[in-house]
């Protein structure tokens, strides 16, 4: 079963665009190994928590640490998949060279990826789905091939975390269910899997944890003890009864 | 080296050095900051040239560099408060910064060998009479040896920072995630640029200085989806607009920076309406036939759904499908050339081909899978994405 081990712990964290808050004063505890859906309505900080969880964001205040340590000493454990929307696809380069970014961070600056390098991308591109692809333009795949190469370049990380951004956005069914096998795989093998989720009706089924957050943070804890009536009214702001039931 | 010669190669050099960052700046979609730069470095050359009083320094390039960057620092400063947008803060900075280089050099005409013709437009004519001497033996023209030593200090630091350039230029996220300042690659690249710009500014002058930056960029991207095949063809157009404007200019009697962003910009245009895959022509022509291969495939699957002689007479299907003349004919010549119907006295039948073709057809549109038309791809632009 799962250790007690703490994956990631936030502390205080406060986050502000503009002098208005995004985030306010958020304490949170994730163990190691748990497939944790953060779930929230718009605009409820959901990426801006993982942003600053990797210090993408600087916070105004408060500290994130990566099993104790701060993040910029563990960047090596953890690995990311931004929202598809945040980049651009018609940027020239292929499907590989997307996944071979995934093996920048172990190289550091300068050094150039390799044979090997290249090797653990086919094999990633492989477990997606996607080694059919490899030489294709980035632009001429569909959304959900491009989820597919963003989720095989986090792969390619090799880390302990997986942080992802909703990677179910915009992707067809079959899509939906490879990723989420390739994340229920993950967790099989002892990895820590956070991801900012949009479709309520499919949390029980996909994940074991639940972080509700609305500016604030409003729980944490195992799917089936606190993902209910009360933590969703507190977080949406409405009954949400009827939806979950369905 | 005879100075026609040297003119061509100062131009040449200067067009590939723009064109490293300009890739760039372009994948980032930041085409103005290099017009801003290449105005607001104008203070910085008449602060220089008033200390070092000499157009050739580096210490003159550092400076107009420093204000390229300061450039670069302002427009994100006034874009960080929220009241205006980015680029309505380009065009609130540069201006600013421009004029007091201009106010600056009125103000001191007398004694400062710069004027306003040749700060927008430069001289590339008079660059060979600048030269170079070394315990009297002559070197070559000054202008060259700064711009090839910039043009190999920008390829030293792509060739060294590729993946990092790309990785930010691509994935801000991910370059900043993984320790790739993001920050300090902008920053890197913006000194590049004002390095560039600012050597470049004497040959070409502010105006056109962006052209060379941004037009061979704009015409490989057209051209390519390989970054690196991208960066190596802007140099390429770079350096063939840079010595075809040079002829240009002598054919004409005219400036020779104007005639080579002529060349620049005749080069774009061909290669906008000619390019295979991205250009006008190219995409017009994909266009109309895919209008004709739906419509064909419209009327297949009418075809399909309905047996009855009635519904099949040629003279039905223009009022039924409600197509024009002309459209119902291309369409039905179109079917027939490619063996999928037969008319028989006026009555339309699928053949089995024709038959194949719109069930495959529909299982792909139901199922959207692509392997299930791999093999159709070929003979159909409908299924090429």
């Amino acid at each position: 079963m799962m250790s007690e081990k703490i994956a990631v712990a936030v502390d205080d964290l406060t986050v502000a665009y503009n002098y208005k808050p995004v985030l306010w004063d958020i304490d949170l505890s994730i163990p190691e190994g748990v497939l944790m859906a953060i779930v929230g309505p718009n605009g409820a900080g959901k990426s801006t928590l993982i942003k600053s969880i990797l210090g993408i964001i600087d916070p105004i205040a408060g500290s994130v640490k990566i099993y104790g340590k701060p993040y910029s000493k563990q960047r090596d454990q953890v690995a990311y998949v931004p929202q598809k929307g945040s980049v651009d696809w018609d940027f020239p380069t292929t499907a590989l060279d997307v996944v071979m970014m995934g093996t920048y961070g172990a190289l550091g600056w300068i050094k150039r990826p390799g044979s090997k390098q290249k090797k653990q991308s086919l094999e990633a591109l492989e477990k997606v789905g996607m080694l059919a692809f490899k030489n294709r333009q980035i632009s001429q795949l569909s959304g959900g091939q491009q989820q597919r190469i963003f989720l095989a370049r986090a792969l390619v990380q090799n880390a302990a975390i997986y942080f992802m951004d909703e990677p179910f956005q915009g992707v067809d069914a079959t899509t939906e269910i490879a990723i989420i096998n390739i994340l229920k795989e993950l967790r099989k093998a002892g990895k820590t899997v956070i991801v900012v989720h949009h479709d309520l009706q499919t949390v029980p089924e996909y994940f074991d944890w639940v972080t509700f957050l609305n500016v604030k943070h409003i729980a944490t804890g195992p799917v089936k003890d606190i993902f209910n009536d009360d933590n969703l009214t507190k977080t949406y702001g409405i009954n949400y009864k009827v939806a979950v039931q369905q | 080296m005879n100075p026609m010669l040297e003119i061509q190669l100062i131009a040449a050099v200067t067009a590939a050095a723009c064109a490293v960052p300009g890739v760039f700046l372009v994948l980032r979609k930041m085409a103005l900051i290099s017009d801003a730069i290449s105005h607001s470095i104008l203070p910085g050359i008449v602060i220089g040239f008033f200390i070092t009083h000499d157009l050739a320094s580096p210490w003159l390039i550092i400076l107009a560099a420093f204000s390229g960057i300061i450039t670069v620092v302002l427009v994100e400063m006034i874009q960080k408060t929220g009241l205006v947008k980015e680029d309505t803060a380009i065009g609130l900075v540069f201006p600013a910064l421009f004029s007091i280089g201009v106010i600056l050099i009125a103000q001191n005409a007398n004694d400062v060998h710069l004027d306003v013709d040749a700060v927008l437009l430069g001289d590339l004519a008079f660059a060979p009479f600048d030269r170079w001497m070394v315990d009297g033996s002559d070197w070559g023209p000054k202008g060259l040896w700064i711009i090839s030593i910039i043009l190999l200090i920008s390829l030293a630091l792509l060739v060294a920072f590729y993946k990092e350039l790309k990785l930010s230029t691509f994935d801000l996220g991910l370059s900043s995630a993984l320790g790739f300042s993001p920050v300090l690659i902008h920053y890197g690249l913006m000194s590049v640029a004002s390095v560039t710009t600012v050597a470049a500014f004497d040959a070409v002058g502010a105006i056109l200085v962006v052209a060379l930056m941004i037009a061979p960029a704009a015409t490989a991207y057209l051209l390519t989806v390989d970054l690196k095949r991208m960066l190596l063809l802007s140099v390429l157009f770079g350096i063939a607009s840079a010595i075809g404007g040079y002829w240009m200019a002598r054919l004409l009697d005219a400036s020779i920076s104007g005639s080579i962003t002529t060349v620049l910009g005749l080069l774009f245009l061909t290669v906008y309406l000619l390019a295979p895959n991205k250009g006008l022509i190219a995409v017009l022509f994909r266009q109309s036939r895919q209008r004709i291969e739906v419509s064909l495939l419209t009327f297949l699957l009418h075809l399909n759904n309905h047996d009855s002689l009635e519904e099949r007479r040629v003279a039905h299907l223009q009022e039924h499908i409600n197509w024009h003349r002309v459209r119902a004919n291309s369409v039905l010549d179109l079917a027939v050339k490619n063996n999928m119907i037969i008319i028989e006295d006026e009555v339309v039948s699928l053949t089995d081909k024709g038959l194949e073709f719109t069930e495959r057809a529909l299982d792909y549109i139901m199922t959207n899978k692509d392997e299930k038309i791999e093999d159709m791809k070929d003979d159909f632009f409908l299924f090429r994405g």
